[in-house]
Formats: C-alpha cells, sequence, structure tokens
C-alpha cells in the first residue's frame, strides 16, 4: 500500500495484476458494460490510492477493502442510473475453470466463495445473489417476491451467518 | 440506534441491501461502537469474499495502462499541491455558469411535481436531460475563460432517500492552482419534503466532513430547484454528497466520480 501512496509504477501494476480482473469482473457483472466496469475499474484504484492510509492490514485483507469499494461503488452508480442492463448472473461453480489466468491468492478467494455459496440453500444463494450481485435492497427483494420485509431480512441475516462460518478459521492471506 | 437495532441490519448493510437513508445512522453507530464494528467488519469480510463467485471476465488489454495513469496523475497533483503556489477564486464565474445550469435542469421538478402521474419514461428522459446539463456545464469549465489545465472536475448524480423525491447533481472542482470549489443543485423537492428545510449540504472524505451549505426555504424556487455553493482548500478525497433535512434525515444523497481532466474533457 506505500508502493501505492506513493504512484509506484511496479506497486499499482502488482496491484492491478492481482485484483484488476476481479474487480472488472464485479463491475461488468453488477453494471453491464465493459465501458463501465471499465471506468468501475479505474474509480477503485483512485478510490484506494485516495484512502490508501486507511487501510489497516490488522483490521482485514485487501482484497476485501478493494472489493468492498469496488462493490460501493457499482452498487451507488447502479441504484442512480436508470435503465442498465445486466448480463445474466454466472457464479464462478457454474463455469468451467479457467487455470493460469489468476494469481494463486485469487483463486484462494474463488475457493472460499465457492466454499461459502455451497453453504447456503438454493433459496439462500438466489436471495444473497440478488443483494449483492443485483444491488437490490431487502424492500425490493420483498415487493418482488411478494413476502414480507421481515422474512427478507431474516434470511439474509441467517444467509450471511452461514456465508462468515464457512470461512471462518481459514485466513486466506 | 441501539446496539441490538444496528446488529439486525449488518446483514443488509454488508451486502449493501440498504438505502442510503437506512445506512447513514448505521454508519454514524460504527463510527463510535466498536463491538458492532467488529460484527460489522466481519459480515463486510464476508460479503467481499463473494464477488469471487462470479465467473472471471477479461478486461481489455489497455486497461492496465489507463489505471497506471489515473493513479499517477493524481500523485502529480497531489504533489504540485504540495508546494503550493498563490491560488484565484473563481466563485463569481461559476455563480453565473450555474445559474445557467439551474435553468437547464429546472424540468426536473417538473417532472417531480406530478409523482402520481409520472411515468418512468419520463423520469429517464429528465434524468438524462438533467445528466445532460451537468456535462455542459463541465464544458463550460472547459472553455479557455476559465481553463484550468491542472483542474480535475468530479461529478454527481444525486438520488433520493428510499421514502423522498427529486434528484440533484453535485460537482466539485479539484485543482493545485485555483481555490478548490463545490456546487450541489437539488432539484423536484416535493412539497413534503420542502417542509423540512432547511438542508444542509455536506461534502464527506477522508478528511472529515465540510458543509458547502444551507437551502433556507426561500431558496427553492416553485419547482423544488435550488443551488449551493462554497470554496475550500482542498476538497481533494470528498467523495460523497449528502443532504440532510431540518431533522438530520438523509434527503437525497450521491457519489462524486472522476469524469474528465478540466483541460482535456473525456470523449
Amino acid at each position: 500500500m506505500e508502493g501505492l501512496l506513493a504512484g509506484d509504477d511496479d506497486a499499482i501494476r502488482a496491484m492491478y495484476a492481482r485484483y484488476g480482473r476481479p474487480i472488472y469482473s464485479l463491475g461488468y457483472r453488477l453494471l453491464g458494460t465493459r465501458e463501465s466496469a471499465e471506468e468501475l475499474t479505474q474509480d477503485v484504484f483512485l478510490t484506494a490510492w485516495r484512502k490508501a492510509t486507511r487501510f489497516d492490514p490488522t483490521r482485514g485483507r485487501l482484497s476485501t477493502w478493494l472489493m468492498t469499494i469496488a462493490h460501493n461503488l457499482a452498487v451507488d452508480r447502479l441504484r442512480r442510473e436508470t435503465g442498465v442492463s445486466r448480463p445474466t448472473l454466472v457464479l464462478v461453480d457454474e463455469v468451467p475453470d479457467a487455470p493460469g489466468l489468476d494469481e494463486e491468492a485469487v483463486l484462494i478467494e474463488r475457493d472460499a466463495a465457492q466454499r461459502a455459496l455451497s453453504s447456503l440453500t438454493e433459496a439462500e444463494r438466489r436471495l444473497v445473489a440478488r443483494a449483492y450481485f443485483r444491488g437490490m435492497t431487502a424492500r425490493e427483494i420483498a415487493e418482488t417476491d411478494g413476502i414480507p420485509l421481515g422474512t427478507v431480512k431474516t434470511r439474509l441475516r441467517s444467509a450471511m451467518i452461514k456465508v462468515r462460518k464457512a470461512n471462518e478459521g481459514k485466513d486466506t492471506e | 440506534m441501539s446496539c441490538g437495532n444496528v446488529r439486525e441490519r449488518l446483514a443488509e448493510h454488508a451486502l449493501g441491501a440498504l438505502p442510503a437513508r437506512d445506512s447513514a445512522p448505521i454508519d454514524r453507530h460504527l463510527s463510535w461502537c466498536a463491538a458492532c464494528r467488529k460484527e460489522a467488519g466481519e459480515l463486510q469480510r464476508a460479503s467481499a469474499t463473494l464477488a469471487f463467485a462470479l465467473a472471471p471476465h477479461d478486461p481489455a488489454d489497455g486497461l492496465e495502462e489507463r489505471v497506471a495513469d489515473v493513479v499517477h496523475q493524481a500523485v502529480e497533483r497531489r504533489d504540485r499541491r504540495s508546494h503550493p503556489v498563490p491560488r484565484r477564486s473563481r466563485l463569481a464565474f461559476v455563480a453565473a455558469a450555474a445559474a445557467m445550469l439551474a435553468v437547464l435542469g429546472t424540468g426536473w421538478g417538473a417532472v417531480m411535481a406530478g409523482r402520481a402521474a409520472r411515468s418512468d419514461d419520463a423520469v429517464l428522459r429528465q434524468t438524462i436531460r438533467n445528466q445532460s446539463a451537468v456535462e455542459r456545464f463541465r464544458d463550460v469549465l472547459n472553455t479557455a475563460e476559465f481553463g484550468d489545465p491542472e483542474g480535475e472536475v468530479f461529478l454527481a448524480t444525486l438520488g433520493p432517500a428510499a421514502s423522498g423525491g427529486g434528484g440533484g447533481s453535485a460537482l466539485t472542482l479539484v485543482s493545485p492552482s485555483i481555490i478548490d470549489m463545490a456546487i450541489v443543485l437539488v432539484n423536484g423537492v416535493p412539497a413534503e419534503t420542502r417542509e423540512h428545510l432547511p438542508f444542509t449540504v455536506r461534502l464527506r472524505g477522508d478528511d472529515g466532513v465540510v458543509t458547502v451549505g444551507r437551502i433556507e426555504k426561500g431558496d427553492l424556487d416553485e419547482s423544488g430547484a435550488g443551488t449551493v455553493m462554497g470554496e475550500f482548500d482542498d476538497l481533494t478525497g470528498y467523495d460523497s454528497v449528502v443532504v440532510r433535512d431540518a431533522n438530520g434525515d438523509v434527503v437525497m444523497s450521491g457519489t462524486m466520480r472522476t469524469r474528465a481532466d478540466v483541460a482535456s474533457p473525456s470523449p
């Protein structure tokens, strides 16, 4: 992070090599176009540079921090722009692996993601995916499905506790 | 909010499934409650893990260069700022340009005023028109009269809180050679929301919060449109805009995004 803060070219490119692709993939799936995903990726790295002094490695992993920035920026944009068409959501365990394209750390993260998803029921997976990958609020989900808001909140909470427990004790960095 | 109430909503918070209006009080609670912050952090880590569940997509080859360029340019601006030069104000010029922008954007108020009858198409058309007005404002900033080769423009579209209405735009100008400034326009503020004036418009960033200005009852026109602006020493890193009513509730909010260097607008 010190390298990023100083604008060191090698540090920026190393961070991009490690996280550029997952950030871009998240942007593409949430925002629906390559142009938007590229803009988001640039915004994420610029935001990371601006906030680099606030990153505390003792409180969390760099991947968590970057993906949280990316998700917040993408959801914020998604909710402000109308008419965004998004591609069909495809999760990693539904497509063949693409070995050799990602650094080991990202593959480990992907394993953790698969472990988390496999801890959920199909209904919970769909629910979490709509909130996290579609940017839907709990109220929007409740209205769409015609179920009480409290039920959606309870199910989201239950699902997230499972996701958290699935990787407890498995620090990936 | 109590710790119990906050913890009930931390899963939604971590997933981004809370509207801005509901997130703000939770963020305030987390700023002082270490126990809730710990749980929030754990859930945030869990939700970030989900991002890696997506099937990977390959970005274009040139993206790495563009990412590196964006960061390098930001570093250069910061370094120049650390060697300060006399900076001039531009408030008078921007006030005139903002008046133009306000006129361009007022149609939004008409659309939102008839909320019961409005169609999604009408809102979409006005959103595009509103954004177009902001883009034109940015073009004004690119003119020779106003030119600032070292400046950077950030734009935001403001969205209403979940139960509210109206919209708006915000623009910040960050420059090492000219005093930084922010201009925030709100449009189509519904009559029921106007009962809770004055509004306070703030920018939030790495170094805290600055107040751009207050919108009093007499500041809004009949369509619910109004403008505030202010000059600041340094707006670097101030990346979110929050408009609160007299009760402290969020009326609308948005996130600043880099759109173009003043001297070299994006195509």
